[in-house]
């Protein structure tokens, strides 16, 4: 029999708890707000369309346009292309990992991924603008090597490694009885694992990109140093750009509190925030789906 | 039948190719960073401040480690305990309610937030709003909301791990659910809780984006408050860089940020593979 007091702890610690993680979800939504109110004279003068669709980014000018369609463009681009070239690789490195890696090598390449995640991204971001870039300068004889492409290379690196625990986790789920069943089909294994295990892990494998695309589009530091922040419309994946978050970042610090152009940065911020907010809101749908279905 | 064999070599050695990959690019990170920066990096160069004219191109940089330091503290002073905490509700109180689904999507999504998003929000909120200016205070803050949902998942994913028989038999001799908490379940999800720690503190100390908005400057008086702004090392490895101060010292202050971060991740590995007490 529990005495009183006991009971009455028990109850307060529950309590605390409770108060405590309602006020972490508070912050999310606070954000959200808190961003909104900052940006919201932007939103009422110029619409909706006027700064998302919009390719006019000129806060000072008389009247001040905060159009950030062309950081969209950048952004997306950057993310896209990041994608392209890391999903093959990742998705080979997971298999690699869960069918074919002998334990031991499987053992060093494990913790080798917990690392490449642990390198900050400014690291990343200088060795692409002090390798990569000067590499396209010297090779390409482009005036400069500053491009999107050279980001998204960067990014590629970036985010292999969440590709790589992701679908691995997610090749390892597919049940036993399905490798043993194929196997005793004598059927090869690289076989077995692009026609069997593959489908059967599909959603984790989507899923494993979506986590990606979210984690490129709002990486800052890399794509800062690399992607060249011109502030024209992208017409190439080898042409400069200036992604949102380089915007933020890059302009921050010199905009007046409260000005327009303030209230445009925080407006980029919104929309930035509210795309990636999105993609883990459908991820976590998709998670869901799996487990109850 | 012969085609297939070759069909299947070929996949067999792209998946080997892709696996290796991974180990060549680590490697080649730590190699070129190694070559580069090992000559620049020196007992001076880590206890010296920067001098030279632009500042950084002789020196050290010692206050930029003190600086990131300092804001590594205040973000794990102000995240652990209601991470923490948050971490306990999610895993023992919430049962399997909708709240807890709606407080698991939350921290999921924090977990997304981009971290210049977050540098935004906290320079309106702490720098603007409360009057903090461009500060340590500021800085740290920022850097806590960021670590917090890590903090959250690492110490929620270690408390579920740990045997629920212990639950099970706490329940059933009618010891209360904190008492079992107290007694069982945390000592045994300990290392795991630390390591999730060490993790945040080692992502908290490289993150560039919301410092460089909210604390982070190029050089720093010799005064030292919370209201004051700090050098932090991949800030300064941002300007040595892109205001072409000294490509030498950049190198080695990159080669000393990848080597501190290193040595966290490889401790915080090791506490994980400890056993907690009484398991």
């Amino acid at each position: 029999m529990l005495n009183r007091r006991k009971q009455i702890a028990n109850a307060c610690v529950g309590m605390l708890c409770l108060i405590v993680s309602s006020c972490a979800v508070l912050l999310l939504l606070a954000i959200v707000v808190f961003m909104l109110q900052e940006s919201w004279p932007v939103w009422v003068s110029q619409g909706f369309s006027g700064i998302a669709f919009s390719t006019n980014w000129n806060p000072l000018g008389d009247p001040p346009l905060t159009g950030i369609g062309t950081m969209i463009i950048s952004t997306l681009w950057v993310a896209m292309g990041g994608l392209f070239i890391a999903a093959p690789i990742g998705f080979c490195a997971a298999i690699f990992l869960a069918e074919f890696a002998p334990p031991r090598l499987a053992d060093i390449i494990r913790p080798v991924l917990n690392i490449l995640t642990g390198i900050p991204s400014v690291v990343y971001g200088f060795l692409g603008a002090a390798v990569l870039v000067s590499f396209f300068e010297v090779n390409f004889n482009m005036a400069s090597g500053e491009s999107l492409f050279c980001a998204s290379l960067i990014l590629t690196v970036m985010v292999l490694p969440y590709i790589v625990a992701t679908s691995e986790a997610a090749l390892r789920a597919v049940p036993r009885e399905y490798r043993q069943t194929a196997l005793a089909l004598g059927v090869s294994k690289p076989y077995l694992t692009l026609k069997v295990l593959v489908p059967l892990a599909k959603k984790g494998l989507v899923g494993a990109l979506i986590l990606a695309f979210g984690r490129a589009a709002g990486e800052t530091m890399a794509v800062l140093m690399v992607a060249g922040n011109v502030l024209i419309m992208p017409n190439s994946w080898f042409s400069k750009g200036e992604p949102l978050s380089a915007l933020i970042a890059l302009e921050l610090g010199s905009a007046e509190v409260g000005s327009a152009h303030y209230q445009g940065l925080f407006a980029a911020g919104l929309v930035l925030l509210i795309f990636v907010m999105a993609i883990n809101l459908g991820l976590a749908f998709i998670r869901r789906d799996k487990k109850t279905g | 039948m012969k085609l297939r064999r070759l069909i299947d070599g070929l996949w067999i050695s792209l998946f080997w190719g892709a696996g290796l990959l991974i180990l060549i690019i680590l490697v080649s990170i730590l190699g070129y960073l190694l070559y580069k920066g090992g000559p620049a990096l020196s007992f001076e160069f880590i206890t010296g401040s920067p001098s030279g004219f632009p500042l950084g191109t002789e020196g050290g940089v010692y206050p930029a480690i003190k600086g990131t330091s300092c804001l590594v503290l205040i973000a794990i002073l102000s995240s652990a305990l209601p991470g923490f905490l948050t971490a306990i509700y999610l895993a023992e109180y919430a049962g399997q309610s909708k709240l807890k689904e709606l407080f698991s999507i939350t921290v999921q999504c924090m977990a997304g937030v981009p971290s210049i998003v977050t540098g935004l929000f906290a320079y309106a909120l702490f720098v603007v709003h409360f009057g903090f200016g461009i500060s340590l205070m500021a800085g740290g803050l920022a850097l806590g909301i960021m670590i917090f949902p890590v903090i959250v998942v690492t110490s929620r994913d270690a408390l579920l791990a740990v045997n629920n028989q212990f639950r099970t038999v706490g329940t059933s001799l009618g010891v209360s659910r904190w008492y079992i908490l107290r007694r069982v379940i945390i000592p045994q999800a300990m290392p795991g809780i630390l390591s999730g720690l060490l993790l945040a503190m080692g992502y908290a100390a490289g993150a560039t984006a919301p410092i460089m908005v909210t604390a982070a400057v190029v050089s720093v008086g010799s005064t030292t408050s919370l209201f004051d702004p700090v050098m932090a090392l991949p800030y300064h490895l941002y300007i040595l860089f892109s205001h072409q101060i000294s490509l030498e010292n950049a190198y080695g202050t990159a080669l000393l940020l990848v080597l501190i971060l290193l040595a966290i991740n490889v401790a915080a590995m090791w506490i994980r593979s400890l056993k907690g007490k009484g398991a």
